[in-house]
């Protein structure tokens, strides 16, 4: 058994070696392909993370017509705090208004010094608790509100969050297209490869068979080689987008103006790198054993 | 050792190879198989070695039903079969060792006993010294040697030969022959495609002549 795994792994090595040109394209297809694919899901659970902390920081703010009278104003937060939609409920009077816009304004605050604080409405900030942060919760919030204070205006991101949501749900579709697209490429190319080294040593194989040498013997060490190329396919796109996370994507995006402060870049977690090389070992494993089931008779 | 009942090969309704051939070769035969070109000598012997599926009749190989042999069983009857070829087919990319011990490693055979065997089967044909030269290197009587001792190597009961010295010169067909008498002296059946009447003239055997596919002749030596 030993003996035959060694003389399996010799073979498939110095088939690598015999045909180097046409062993490195389909390593080099293979890591360009799946390096494809996880910028692709990168670039996907990124966006998504991006548009969870929008989410987390979604919040209504009802304009009122009139400022709530200070006595009648314990009862409306009471009232507001017992729906369920909403997790947290912030009262902004028109003075707190104004010294909000002051502190904004910072240097140029002088410019107010001429205006009332009743030109700006009075508000509330209303959190929401994280299951109704969709268009059904929100408009539930919105009927409450109605219902409950005289409203002037109301504002929040929804809209604008569901759109982006919507353009992370085609990204997704896309990527998973075009990744599928090219992983059945990187296949194609892949079995191919292995295709013309078979034909190349067809009189290899011719005589195997002559000689009584079974299937097995004759294919084991080709899915081998595909194994060994999958593998350091994966490996290199892995080596391309570590190297191309750190020296380049994260040290710039990071100061994007889009993303919060704290916001940290996701790379491919362990689990998700070792699947990456892992799925290069079954391309170059299927590439070979496509072309073998047509290639190979006795 | 092999038998032959009703066989029929047809490549396509009007192109028939062989043609209702029965015929019995005992174990530790020596058979010329005779014939002009196209008479089917070397659609018979690939039959023998399941290379070609018979269209109709029954071959019976060491006792076994190889008509219906399944695909997986045909490496186990290669095994007991070794086969030369006018081309020689030796890989050019390997050396003169390597050639010979691809049939016992295809055979998963230990590697002591590889090298052991490959030495001994190099010996016998003489070209023991030669181990580490790729074919290329050698004359066309070597490489042929080298052919013989790949098929030998592997102790087989049946060995079949098509036209194997069809490329070579008289003084090397002599010392081809000399090596399957002696693997027929040590009790393999060999079988021997040849065009080359003079063979049988020199070392007197058996003789099956094919012509269109069919049996026209069947000559065994005169004794004494």
């Amino acid at each position: 058994m030993l003996e035959n795994i060694r003389y399996f792994i010799l073979r498939a090595l110095r088939n690598m070696r015999q045909w180097p040109f046409l062993c490195s394209a389909a390593i080099l297809t293979m890591a360009v392909a799946l390096a494809t694919v996880a910028t692709f899901f990168l670039v996907v659970i990124n966006v998504e993370q991006l548009a969870q902390r929008w989410t987390e920081e979604i919040q209504v703010i009802a304009y009122l017509r009139k400022p709530v009278p200070q006595r009648d104003l314990a009862g409306i937060i009471e009232t507001l705090k017992n729906y369920p939609e909403i997790a947290e409920v912030h009262y902004v009077s028109q003075q707190d208004a104004m010294a909000r816009f002051r502190t904004r304004l910072a240097d140029d605050a002088s410019l107010l010094d001429s205006m009332d604080a009743d030109v700006l409405p009075a508000s509330f900030e209303l959190g929401i608790r994280p299951s109704f942060r969709n268009q059904e919760g929100i408009d539930r919030i919105i009927e409450r509100l109605e219902n409950t204070l005289e409203l002037d205006d109301l504002r929040y991101g929804q809209k604008w969050l569901e759109r982006f949501n919507s353009f992370v749900n085609m990204l997704r579709f896309v990527g998973l297209v075009l990744g599928s697209f090219l992983l059945l490429a990187a296949l194609f190319i892949v079995s191919n490869t292995i295709k013309l080294t078979l034909y190349a040593r067809r009189d290899e194989l011719e005589i195997m068979a002559l000689v009584g040498a079974t299937m097995r013997f004759i294919k084991v060490p080709f899915l081998l080689e595909g194994a060994i190329q999958g593998f350091l396919g994966g490996l290199i796109s892995l080596l391309f987008l570590m190297l191309s996370f750190n020296l380049l994507i994260s040290r710039s995006l990071t100061s994007f103006w889009l993303t919060p402060g704290d916001f940290q870049l996701l790379f491919l977690t362990l689990n998700q790198q070792l699947g990456l090389v892992f799925s290069g070992v079954v391309l170059g494993v299927l590439g070979s054993l496509s072309s073998l089931r047509r290639f190979v008779r006795i | 050792m092999i038998q032959l009942y009703n066989v029929t090969k047809k490549y396509s309704s009007d192109s028939v190879a062989v043609k209702d051939l029965t015929l019995q070769i005992d174990k530790g035969d020596f058979v010329y198989i005779t014939g002009a070109s196209g008479a089917g000598k070397t659609t018979f012997l690939r039959m023998l070695y399941a290379a070609e599926k018979p269209t109709r009749g029954q071959i019976l190989v060491d006792r076994k039903n190889i008509t219906r042999i399944r695909g997986n069983q045909i490496p186990y009857l290669r095994r007991k079969i070794g086969v030369v070829f006018q081309d020689f087919k030796l890989l050019q990319s390997r050396t003169v060792y390597e050639n010979v011990a691809f049939a016992l490693e295809a055979q998963g055979k230990k590697r002591y006993e590889v090298s052991k065997k490959v030495y001994q089967a190099l010996k016998e044909v003489g070209l023991e010294h030669r181990l580490q030269r790729k074919p290329l290197e050698l004359s066309g009587g070597e490489q042929q040697r080298i052919a013989i001792a790949r098929a030998l190597v592997v102790d087989p009961l049946i060995l079949l030969a098509d036209e194997p010295s069809g490329n070579l010169d008289l003084g090397v067909t002599l010392e081809i022959m000399e090596l399957f008498k002696r693997a027929n002296a040590r009790g393999t059946t060999v079988l021997l495609a040849t065009h080359d009447h003079s063979l049988n003239q020199r070392f007197p055997r058996r003789i099956i002549t094919l012509d269109k596919g069919k049996l026209v002749g069947d000559q065994r030596p005169l004794p004494g």
